[in-house]
């Protein structure tokens, strides 16, 4: 029985059971090696390579070595180390990416790149390059075009009916239609097997080959088309006003939003978060999303109808233009909406707006597109003048309806009246694609698999917010609180209350914890409330010390007798106080920099 | 002069050097190129959780072959497929469970039940009856008489005792057995009368089951009909340490990997861990039967342990966690009285009142059979999903995993109509209502108690943990 329990106390003793440390500790921690049962099993197994770390743990992950639970502790900073050696993976990535970026460099300031024009560019681009320049010349205007989400395909579609979508790359005709009615958008699903076209009445579907698929009838006059590919939503508003969603991968009508602001002929996505930016006849943008009846922001933007939006991808969303009929575009900031960051008026009336991949940004002016890039136009700027031009194109077939930007390629695609004009724009797309998002050069297997894998990871439409990383992140306070209160004590029963709450009554609770955050608060606060509960607190803590003997034997030396003995106890303590004291302070003024990570660390709320 | 350069892909690195290669991959990592790569992962962990739910068919077969309820099983220790187990009939059957058939069987080995069954080493095995007899038997297919397992088969040896034994447990390595009776018996192989009896002073009681430990092979431990758990040491013949529970305890088992860690199946629906190095208090309850426990077994790898219940359902425990076990039941499995770990830990035998022994997965959605690499890779990236979304809320309903009550309030909630305490899994109804029942009564009780501590002087009554109401006394 005895070598029993003295086999199991080399494992793990009896009294390591239920042990609540308070974290004052300082004897020194078993090593590896003297570990029983890792050496027991070490000659016989070998770690899974899993298991096995591919690197020596980064330097910069957190330590958390002064956890006591040694399960939590482990878990801990296998995280961390895990967390550091993914960042520092991808970091390493960035160096796998293998194209560059296009552009337009100047050499010497009296060299403009706007005085630059498409066949200087086409001269000096390749012979790849070179093929995105294109005219295409169609009766029936204006024209509306969109590019698939891969930038391989493009779908044009022109005020008298005529639809055709094609491979612009190879010159590969899909489909082509004459629908005979008034068509005012296009937008492909998915992919480019399917596309639905804003008619005269409805919307309806097609299949890559041109034959009608499905008549959605609740979609009534619809003007603008958005198709939200995550969460197979297709978008639609109309003269009526009403924003539907319907689910492309179900059929269902998933909401319908009445905007309550008339006839819509602007809309544009934010492709990071899946929200829905309209633009109305007053002057007001608004923000929708599913689960919401009313728009998530609402911003009276421009003096008179709102005619072009664009939200640009290359800062996550973060910025949205808007152009109106009052001849002004604006640049907003999409997490403060307290007035434009940048205004211009655009000469010649304005129209349509376009954010590329890259960011940047296409503004239709009146018988010219003009081109903008990136920081001037999202820094703060308060006077009303344009931003330096990047780039401008002269069409002369008035009006220009739509401006697209093909994904990772350098084309910008205008609609006229007498059709459409592809022009370069170097340093507009981005140059690196993803094949798991979106392949320009996928075969037919891979994009059947893609489809299939994209339906799989379909996302629920009511998870659409302003805020995309609410997923997975903390849950706003609850309003419910079951904290034992000095008032409140006898209202919960002692068992009904959760666990931690019970412990803390118990005064059983492992607070070693929270106390540091607590101390940093109260570092922080300036209450004088807190103040004095500090003061409080730090009263009934003296009573009993760590130097209670000491303190006992002071007390009784307390006479008129100096004896150099209680004297140089009372200078001992007062040195230990006053370093306290300064830690205390040095730890006030540097803030929470020195405060160890703490596994509690992820449940701070951010405010 | 105005440089400029305009991006062009190349074709010929982006498309296959030749027809039939696979198609070269590009990646590119920035975050801005992956929109809603959270929303779309915690969508992937739902579909996996889902997964799990559909798969979860744990039943694979039933041996058949008793005609009375099996009241024992053993497994043959060094091998993954052999099980011997014995009926109330006075049946002994020794299963191939892979092959599923009997590699012997003996219609009447003891009159009246087979109490217990053990193997001595590769391949015999020792069983008890209450016919008062302990028999060795031969299990190969064909014994060295020429027997075949159909054939009647005689005992190698018989061991008469003097009263019904109730179970019967073979030293790991010598070669002795200790048999429970009124008393606790130990036998040699090689004779035929017990060379030594084992019992606490002063106790008069019968022993229902006796284990000895793994680790130290001379501990033995048993429970008897008087609440009792004692531990021997067969080399200085006396028992060391017994205590008196609440309830009785219908059986036992010894951890694997840890030594001094016993587990006892209680008839008060619980099932307990001891580290019998500090006997007062339970180191854990396991509370979820509701009915008596009968028979409870380890997993090999010392993380799992089975029970089966007087509820007829079988269920599956985490080590140290002791809520929320996995629950295994089908219309025609009546109570359940013997339960066993095969020694892979990937299965769980089942033997119940209605004659048979059922085959569970030890975890119910596994694919059995032979994975090719990159569903393997499928399988262990739906795993680690699983693991990482577990706070969220709506992927623990599903999967009913781990801590509920913390992480859960604080994650996200996504849908509305969550209450993170709805049992989702089915059970069937007497089980689902005797629940209810007993969920009632223990409340019922809990007001009472919590009135009556209101009522009487302040600090007069304090409630008493859990664990320190299952030992009643500690004697040595």
């Amino acid at each position: 029985m005895d070598s029993l329990i003295a086999k199991a106390d080399s494992l793990r003793p009896v009294s390591k059971r239920r042990k609540l440390d308070n974290g004052s500790s300082s004897k020194p921690k078993p090593s590896g090696s003297d570990d029983h049962t890792l050496h027991s099993i070490n000659q016989h197994t070998a770690v899974p390579k899993s298991l096995r770390p591919t690197s020596p743990p980064p330097e910069n992950a957190k330590s958390y070595s002064h956890i006591q639970n040694p399960k939590l502790r482990q878990k801990l900073t296998r995280e961390s180390a895990h967390a550091a050696r993914a960042k520092a993976l991808v970091q390493d990535a960035e160096l796998l990416l293998q194209e560059d970026a296009g552009g337009m460099q100047v050499e010497g300031e009296m060299e403009k790149t706007w005085r630059v024009g498409q066949d200087e560019v086409v001269k000096a681009s390749g012979q790849e390059a070179a093929k995105g320049r294109k005219e295409w010349t169609l009766d029936g205007g204006p024209y509306r075009s969109r590019y698939t989400r891969n930038g391989r395909h493009l779908a044009v579609v022109g005020k008298k009916g005529h639809v055709a979508t094609f491979d612009w790359q190879t010159g590969t005709l899909h489909s082509e239609l004459q629908l005979q009615e008034t068509c005012r958008d296009i937008t492909f699903l998915h992919d480019h097997s399917h596309y639905a076209v804003a008619q005269k009445k409805y919307v309806f579907i097609y299949d890559r080959d041109g034959v009608e698929l499905h008549r959605l009838k609740s979609h009534i006059e619809p003007t603008r088309l958005e198709f939200l590919p995550y969460h197979w939503l297709l978008a639609s508003v109309g003269n009526t006003g009403y924003l539907k969603y319907q689910d492309t991968s179900t059929g269902q009508l998933v909401v319908e939003h009445r905007t309550k602001l008339g006839a819509c002929t602007t809309m544009a996505q934010n492709h990071h978060n899946a929200v829905i930016h309209l633009g109305h006849q007053n002057g007001t943008v608004t923000l929708w999303t599913p689960n919401l009846p009313h728009p998530a922001v609402q911003l009276l933007a421009h003096l008179g109808p709102v005619v072009g939006l664009s939200v640009d991808p290359s800062t996550g969303g973060r910025y949205m233009a808007t152009s109106g009929q009052d001849g002004l575009v604006k640049v907003w900031d999409c997490r403060n909406w307290k007035g434009a960051v940048r205004t211009w008026q655009a000469r010649g009336g304005v129209g349509e707006v376009e954010w590329s991949q890259r960011g940047a940004l296409a503004v239709a002016s009146g018988g010219s597109v003009n081109v903008y890039t990136k920081p001037s136009i999202q820094t703060p700027f308060a006077p009303v003048t344009p931003p330096p031009l990047y780039l401008t194109h002269p069409i002369p077939h008035r009006p220009l309806t739509s401006l697209r930007f093909c994904p990772f390629n350098d084309i910008l695609t205008i609609g006229h009246n007498a059709g459409l004009s592809s022009i370069l724009v170097p340093g507009s797309g981005e140059p690196n694609f993803d094949s798991s998002e979106a392949d320009p050069f996928e075969n037919k297997k891979q994009r059947r698999e893609r489809e299939v894998k994209s339906l799989l990871d379909k996302i629920q439409p009511d998870m659409i917010s302003v805020d995309p990383d609410f997923v997975g992140s903390l849950a706003p306070e609850p309003k419910l609180s079951t904290a034992v209160t000095e008032n409140a004590k006898n209202e919960i029963p002692f068992a009904r209350l959760p666990r931690y709450e019970r412990l803390r009554v118990q005064g059983k609770a492992d607070e070693t914890e929270m106390m540091s955050a607590d101390e940093a608060e109260n570092a922080e606060g300036d209450d004088d409330e807190k103040k004095t509960k500090g003061k409080e607190e730090k009263e009934k803590r003296k009573m009993r010390g760590k130097n209670k003997s000491l303190k006992r034997y002071l007390r009784k030396q307390r006479k008129n007798v100096i004896d150099p003995r209680a004297v140089a106890v009372r200078e001992k303590l007062a040195k230990q106080r006053e370093e306290r004291e300064k830690r205390r302070k040095a730890e006030a003024q540097g803030g929470e920099g020195e405060r160890k990570p703490s596994a509690l660390d992820r449940f701070k709320r951010a405010s | 002069m105005v440089k400029i350069s305009v991006l062009q892909h190349a074709p010929s690195t982006h498309l296959p050097a030749r027809p039939g290669d696979p198609t070269p991959t590009s990646r590119n990592l920035d975050p801005l190129m992956h929109p809603f790569a959270r929303a779309r992962e915690r969508t992937r962990a739902l579909n996996a959780v889902k997964m799990e739910r559909i798969f979860a068919k744990p039943f694979i077969a039933a041996l058949e072959g008793h005609v009375d309820a099996v009241e024992t099983m053993a497994r043959k220790p060094g091998t993954l497929n052999v099980v011997a187990s014995g009926s109330w009939d006075g049946g002994m059957i020794v299963h191939d469970i892979s092959l599923r058939r009997h590699i012997l069987r003996v219609d009447e080995a003891h009159k009246g039940k087979i109490s217990g069954v053990c193997f001595a080493d590769e391949d015999r095995l020792l069983t008890c009856g209450v016919d008062r007899n302990v028999k060795l038997w031969d299990t190969r297919e064909v014994d060295e008489n020429g027997a075949g397992p159909s054939d009647v088969r005689k005992p190698l040896n018989v061991f008469p005792g003097k009263s019904a034994f109730n179970s019967i447990d073979h030293h790991r390595t010598d070669p002795i057995f200790a048999t429970a009776s009124n008393i606790v018996q130990i036998w040699d192989e090689t004779k035929s009368a017990p060379i030594s009896n084992l019992s606490f002073p002063t106790s008069i009681e019968t022993i229902s089951a006796i284990k000895f430990n793994l680790s130290e092979s001379s501990v033995l431990a048993s429970i008897g009909s008087d609440r009792t758990f004692t531990l021997y040491d067969i080399r200085t013949g006396k028992a060391e340490r017994r205590i008196v529970m609440q309830m009785r305890s219908n059986a036992l088992s010894w951890s694997p990997t840890f030594p001094t860690t016993i587990l006892l199946a209680s008839e008060d629906h619980n099932l307990y861990t001891f580290d019998i190095r500090s006997l007062k208090t339970p180191s854990q309850i396991y509370k979820a039967h509701v009915a008596a426990v009968m028979s409870c077994d380890w997993s090999p790898t010392g993380h799992q342990f089975v029970s089966g219940g007087w509820d007829r359902t079988v269920r599956i425990w985490q080590e140290g966690r002791g809520t929320a076990p996995e629950v295994y039941h089908t219309k025609r499995m009546q109570r359940v009285t013997s339960t066993l770990f095969t020694s892979d830990a990937k299965y769980v035998l089942s033997g119940s009142d209605d004659g048979n022994i059922r085959i569970w997965k030890a975890r119910a959605h596994e694919k059995l059979g032979i994975l090719d690499s990159r569903e393997r890779a499928a399988i262990e990236y739906r795993e680690s999903l699983k693991q990482k979304w577990k706070t969220d809320a709506q992927v623990n309903k599903i999967s009913r995993s781990d801590f509920l009550s913390l992480f859960a309030s604080v994650y996200i909630v996504a849908d509305r109509q969550l209450s993170s305490l709805s049992r989702t899994r089915h059970i069937p109804k007497p089980v689902h209502k005797a629940g209810q029942l007993k969920r009632t009564m223990l409340e019922a009780q809990r007001v009472k108690e919590e009135r009556r501590r209101k009522h009487t002087r302040a600090g007069e009554s304090k409630p008493t943990a859990e664990k320190r109401k299952v030992v009643i006394a500690e004697q040595s």
